[in-house]
């Protein structure tokens, strides 16, 4: 039996709710370098091609490829620390998403859907979990369909059903007697599946109402520069028209950083237009008042090798990687944790999945120890032993 | 041209950070540059010596057949990141080097020696060899000299470039150098003045991956090329012959031969009708001795990669040739344009009849797992009887291919 979304207190979530705390996750699936991004290692063997540049923190260096970035360090506090447990794809992906590990018995909600429970709006016309681009659905777990994930295609696209090409009065006349089958058969049935079915159907429908918000060619043209002219920056800029409509969490993704070959080609191809994207993100969320409120988590599911194989490739690594924050009461201009020399492992501050997690809920107002109920086994939101990295919290 | 008939003369050690690129000075040098920006230069006058040269180790795997080792004679020191490509004026007077440090650079093969140092050039086989010592012995074992050689500096430091100087090509006259940077930007050179000729650009979402000039040096073969932004997020290839006079656009070879082709859109759909003839990036170009034909090799990390020959005025594909499993590094005509070389990632040079596209030898062999040894740059001697090649894993090899 699942106690998962009702041993929690309905008070709690309220005050929550009233900070109005929201979260943008970047998605860098397949495992970006922290080799050409935050943790160079100039002059070793490990360092690779590009070349480190200063940044507008002193002594603090980033790579080559992140100009824009270098420029916005003041609004960042990058870990370099990361230490993490599960080194593939699905094991990563599902990592650091949930912050635990993928087990056969319990199904571990998303951080997405953890927000959308304790920052959502009950009625809201919108989705309060949407990710644009999805790489991964582990969903909601033990929590309950009524905090899935709302997936857009990579194009940022409604999918089919959540537009209608029924005039409205044939579309109200159809639903009324859709309604109607259904209540006869919650009432024989007693089925929490009907109540859940009925719950997504009437999202569904209240999209209608705000399916311009989907809709960002209206916006394009003057914030192409902002956000650079590629389907990242576009689906940035999704992102933040979402969480100004009070969309808790958006998730935002960009394929393609499983470098184990071509890594320096690669990365040379994919950090420009996602270091732009994410400094218009981030200035434009700042200019409309919204990244005081709104937290930028940046991260792959894994970081990669310090070897160069002979593909001119890195391959996955967990023992030292590198995520980064901004905004949301998250110190800027702050690189927390190292790595040694050559990037092997870290050397001082490691930082955990859980750590990670915990450390993100604080900054969302969420206690990262609360906890539900898998059967009668507490879970905490954060996993047991998880401590919060107080030094990157203002 | 004589029958093919390879035999491998020469397997000079360059270990340490890979060997990129290679270039013949004359018939009797060659000059080699690795990603660490090193450049070194190996006088191969006289005989191949019987074992392994003083001060160097002997490769446990060495045969009979792989050629003699000698140590260099010259390293050239200036560049600060990894050497692209090298190529050479036909009488071997004059080196050229493209590098990621933004900057391309002229070296005189007849210029005085600067100073002198030790290098070595056989850190892998040492630290390999160094795990059988006593732990006590090793660090004495890694710390011996290596072998010394003068030191040189550039004649001139071409600076048009703001970006990793991905391509360099030369004229036959060797008058003209062009050369390409990751930001899109193609500089014609007058070498001998040491100034630009000319400038174009490319689409600022690609980068300049290969760069040829005709024999004339007055027309221009570019390849653009960028990796996806991601999956969906593709910015089209480009493959133009340029006018180096007036930097005019005179070809797109692409259009001709792919007519659906769209180079403004970056969508899934639309890179599906050009993935399969462009696979990892059209990364290298050549163009025949009589300008008639061009080359391009199909890189990457791909199934095979092969070579395209195009008829360079029309852009009409002549035949497709050689095929590398995982992708081509480097492509060249032989001088009398009958033989196209082409080297890859699966450790080996390719060596290809124009007329019929038939493959008459492979130089080397796979080494390596699943993913091969890259064999990266090669050259062909100005009296074209030997081929050089440069081997990711520490060597520069030199076969003797025509008699």
């Amino acid at each position: 039996m699942n106690w998962g979304s009702l041993f929690n207190s309905a008070s709690a979530a309220d005050e929550v709710q009233k900070q109005q705390k929201r979260c943008i996750l970047l998605w860098m699936n397949g495992g970006v370098s922290q080799f050409e991004t935050f943790d160079m290692k100039p002059g070793r063997p490990t360092g690779g091609q590009f070349r480190p540049v200063s940044t507008n923190l002193p002594g603090t260096q980033v790579c080559e490829l992140l100009p824009k970035i270098s420029q916005n360090m003041d609004k960042l506090a990058v870990i370099r620390s990361m230490r993490t447990s599960q080194v593939d794809h699905p094991g990563g992906i599902h990592l650091m998403h949930t912050g635990y590990a993928s087990t056969a018995n319990i199904r571990f909600p998303e951080m997405g859907a953890v927000v959308s429970k304790y920052l959502g709006q009950e009625r809201s016309d919108l989705p309060n979990f949407i990710k644009v681009f999805p790489h991964f659905n582990s969903g909601a777990g033990f929590l309950g369909p009524k905090y899935l994930p709302f997936s857009l295609s990579p194009e940022g696209r409604l999918p089919t059903f959540a537009t209608s090409s029924m005039k409205s009065h044939i579309e109200a006349r159809r639903n009324g007697l859709r309604s109607f089958v259904e209540d006869v058969y919650a009432r024989e049935h007693k089925a929490e599946i009907a109540r859940a079915h009925r719950e997504a159907y009437q999202s569904a429908r209240r999209l209608q109402n705000v399916h311009k918000v989907f809709n960002i060619d209206d916006e394009w043209d003057s914030n192409r520069e902002l956000y650079g002219d590629s389907a990242f920056g576009r689906r940035c800029l999704l992102a933040r028209r979402l969480i100004e409509e009070g969309v808790p969490f958006v998730e935002v993704g960009q394929s393609s950083y499983d470098s184990h070959a071509d890594n320096f080609v690669w990365h040379r191809s994919l950090l420009p237009p996602m270091e732009h994207a994410w400094v218009g993100l981030i200035t434009d969320l700042e200019q409309r008042g919204l990244l005081d409120n709104t937290l930028i988590v940046w991260m792959g599911e894994i970081g990669r090798t310090p070897r160069i194989n002979n593909r001119s490739g890195r391959d996955h690594y967990v023992r030292s990687w590198s995520t980064a924050l901004a905004g949301c009461g998250v110190k800027g201009g702050l690189v927390y944790g190292a790595s040694d020399e050559d990037g092997a492992d870290v050397k001082d501050d490691p930082v955990t999945e859980g750590d990670f997690f915990a450390t993100i809920y604080q900054a969302l107002g969420i206690d990262p120890e609360t906890e539900h109920y898998n059967g009668v086994r507490p879970i905490p939101i954060a996993p047991f032993g998880s401590e919060v990295v107080e030094d990157i919290l203002a | 041209m004589p029958e093919v008939n390879p035999k491998q003369v020469w397997k000079l050690q360059f270990e340490g950070a890979w060997p990129t690129s290679v270039a013949f000075l004359g018939p009797g040098r060659v000059a080699a540059g690795n990603r660490d920006g090193q450049i070194f230069v190996w006088d191969l006058t006289d005989q191949p010596a019987a074992g392994p040269a003083e001060g160097e180790s002997d490769a446990k795997d060495k045969k009979d057949d792989e050629g003699a080792n000698v140590p260099p004679v010259r390293r050239l020191d200036g560049h600060t990141n990894g050497i692209s490509h090298l190529v050479s004026t036909n009488d071997g007077k004059l080196l050229v080097s493209a590098s990621l440090d933004h900057t391309v650079r002229i070296w005189e093969s007849d210029a005085s020696a600067t100073g002198n140092a030790d290098v070595v050039l056989d850190r892998t086989t040492r630290e390999r060899e160094s795990k059988r010592l006593p732990q006590d012995k090793r660090q004495e074992f890694l710390d011996r000299p290596g072998v010394a050689v003068e030191t040189q500096d550039a004649a001139a430091v071409l600076k048009g470039h703001a970006d990793w100087v991905n391509s360099l090509g030369i004229s036959r006259s060797g008058q003209r150098l062009i050369s390409g940077d990751a930001r899109s930007n193609v500089i014609v050179w007058d070498l001998e003045e040491r100034k630009e000729l000319s400038r174009w650009a490319g689409h600022s979402w690609n980068g300049i991956v290969a760069a040829a000039l005709s024999p004339d040096g007055q027309t221009a073969l570019v390849s653009e090329y960028t990796y996806k932004r991601d999956d969906f997020d593709l910015p089209a290839p480009g493959l133009k012959v340029w006018n180096v006079a007036d930097a005019a656009q005179k070809l797109d070879i692409l259009k001709v031969h792919i007519p659906k082709f769209d180079d403004q859109a970056t969508t899934y759909g639309a890179a599906s009708v050009w993935r399969k003839f462009i696979k990892g990036g059209l990364i290298t170009v050549d163009y025949s001795p009589d300008g008639s034909l061009v080359a391009v090799g199909q890189g990457g990390e791909t199934d095979t990669g092969q070579v395209h020959l195009f008829e360079a005025e029309t852009g009409k594909l002549v035949r497709t040739v050689s095929g590398h499993k995982y992708g081509v590094c480097d492509v060249r005509f032989t001088t009398d344009g009958k033989h196209v070389l082409s080297s890859g990632r699966d450790t080996t040079v390719r060596i290809c009849q124009v007329a019929d596209g038939k493959e008459v030898a492979a130089l080397g062999k796979g080494r390596g797992g699943q993913f091969k040894d890259w064999m990266h740059g090669i050259a062909i001697s100005p009296d074209a009887k030997m081929v050089a090649a440069a081997d990711i894993a520490g060597f520069v090899h030199v076969w003797q291919v025509w008699a």
